[in-house]
């Protein structure tokens, strides 16, 4: 083809290791879930609060969130806080970057999904006897995260792939750090990238295909 | 008859196959372009000027050879992880990049004799308290992704048992983190830390010594089977050091006595 003959058994000797930078890669990905998760019903609560500064920032944060490119995000947890004096490890800034990227990207989904909810869910849970808070986590919450379920899957698709972004910050023990390193060394690009991406599609397709599993018992009617 | 024309017929078809057989030497001084894949974020070997041009020992070698060769140098940047893929989609036709002539990477690309000779240099974060190579033991350590010097580090790391290696994708961001403090040091040849100390952009660091890596003799490299290509660039490395133009550009970019580019001993 383009004058490159492909070895695969020195590619494929690599693959224990680039399973290892897998397991980190996943590691990563579902930490940052579950810190936006958090982040993003925080900012789901801030939009609905009466406070003006409250709505403010959390309007700020997903426009900032979703309107500049993630490795943008990541950059600047490493180097722009880095200026600060305030020095996060790759895999922490990688780790901000992604979960700041899901928390406002998880925030407008929610915002989607209580718009499904009808408003009068939260009055009769009220009337109930319940408080504010009470009503949205007892009878708006589980309704909104049903709704949000499979956006939330493909935000989980998404991070496990922004984590190949963590290289331009230092990350050397994830998939696409332990795969440009074993390129650097040996200069076999081709191979490993496509063992890598066949890794990457692999862990993706397991993400979808579980999530619509555990849907399919989760949200029986 | 009929004979003759078939006979005809197959000579001036294998009259016509014989250009088809053309090497990339031929492609290249065909083509009227050469095409060479330059790393422009490593002064002095390659950067850009003011103006956005690319500069530096690399830009004008890959010049030379174009005006040996008689046709147009056209300047592919290239980043360090990206040169083999550039060369191996046919986006350049030789690689004029720094790059260490490994045995591991000579299984893929082919490489001519050593054009340049680094040391390496160790530069510190003047906070960090490292004052040698020595002293790099336990801290935190970075260089360039894909380097000689990166791959070098990495493993006295290993050996060392503790502290941390971190490649970053560019020279830039080795010396940013290396002056915000998230380095405490890096080993990069001395002539990129000395260009990068100079220019001032990088505040708190300096160059506190050298790092016993071997030297790191670095080679143009085109595709592996290109015989005719390597063995023009042999001769055309051999003619930049027999004319002086070698210790000239050496002059012109870095300043003082040119490295021997000969290991003592043997052959080649």
């Amino acid at each position: 083809m383009f004058g490159y003959t492909f070895r695969w058994n020195q590619a494929l000797q690599a693959l224990p290791q680039m399973l290892d930078g897998a397991l980190v890669t996943l590691q990563v990905a579902i930490l940052s879930m579950v810190i936006g998760l958090a982040l993003a019903i925080m900012l789901t609560l801030f939009r609905r609060s009466d406070s003006r500064i409250l709505r403010g920032f959390a309007v700020a944060w997903v426009e900032v969130a979703r309107n500049t490119p993630a490795l943008f995000q990541i950059y600047m947890a490493h180097f722009g806080l880095g200026n600060f004096g305030i020095h996060l490890s790759p895999f922490a800034a990688l780790l901000a970057g992604i979960a700041f990227n899901n928390a406002g990207y998880l925030a407008e989904n929610f915002r989607g999904a209580l718009k499904a909810i009808p408003e009068t869910q939260a009055r009769a849970g009220r009337s109930l006897g319940m408080g504010s808070l009470q009503a949205f986590r007892l009878i708006v919450l589980p309704q909104m995260l049903r709704i949000a379920f499979l956006p939330m899957t493909n935000q989980m698709v998404w991070a496990i792939l922004m984590t190949s972004l963590g290289v331009t910050v230092g990350m050397n023990t994830d998939l696409a750090g332990i795969t440009q390193e074993l390129n650097a060394r040996s200069f076999r690009t081709f191979e490993f990238f496509a063992i890598a991406a066949v890794i990457y599609y692999l862990i993706a397709k397991a993400v979808t295909l579980g999530a619509r599993l555990v849907a399919r018992r989760l949200f029986r009617y | 008859m009929k004979i003759k024309a078939i006979t005809i017929g197959l000579m001036a078809a294998a009259a016509l196959a014989v250009p088809a057989k053309a090497d990339k030497l031929d492609d290249i001084i065909g083509s009227g372009t050469l095409r060479c894949a330059v790393v422009l974020d490593f002064p002095p070997m390659g950067s850009r000027d003011a103006q956005n041009n690319p500069v530096g020992f690399d830009v004008d070698y890959c010049n030379d050879l174009a005006k040996a060769l008689g046709v147009t140098a056209e300047i592919v940047e290239t980043p360090f992880p990206e040169r083999i893929p550039a060369l191996m989609s046919g986006r350049v036709d030789v690689g004029v990049a720094s790059t260490s002539d490994t045995l591991e990477r000579a299984k893929t690309v082919g490489m001519t004799i050593p054009y340049f000779a680094f040391e390496m240099a160790v530069t510190a974060n003047t906070n960090s308290g490292v004052t040698s190579f020595e002293t790099m033991k336990g801290k935190t350590v970075g260089a360039t992704a894909g380097t000689y010097e990166a791959i070098a580090l990495e493993e006295q790391v290993k050996a060392w048992g503790e502290g941390t290696f971190r490649p970053y994708q560019t020279q830039a961001d080795v010396f940013l983190a290396l002056s915000q403090g998230q380095l405490d040091a890096t080993v990069s040849t001395s002539t990129v830390a000395q260009a990068n100390v100079k220019t001032g952009s990088y505040p708190n660091i300096a160059v506190v010594g050298k790092a016993p890596f071997d030297t790191d003799y670095v080679a143009l490299f085109t595709n592996r089977e290109e015989y005719g290509l390597i063995n023009y660039l042999n001769l055309f490395i051999n003619q930049q050091v027999r004319t002086g133009r070698y210790a000239e550009l050496y002059e012109k970019w870095v300043g003082g006595e040119a490295p021997d580019l000969r290991v003592p001993g043997v052959y080649r």
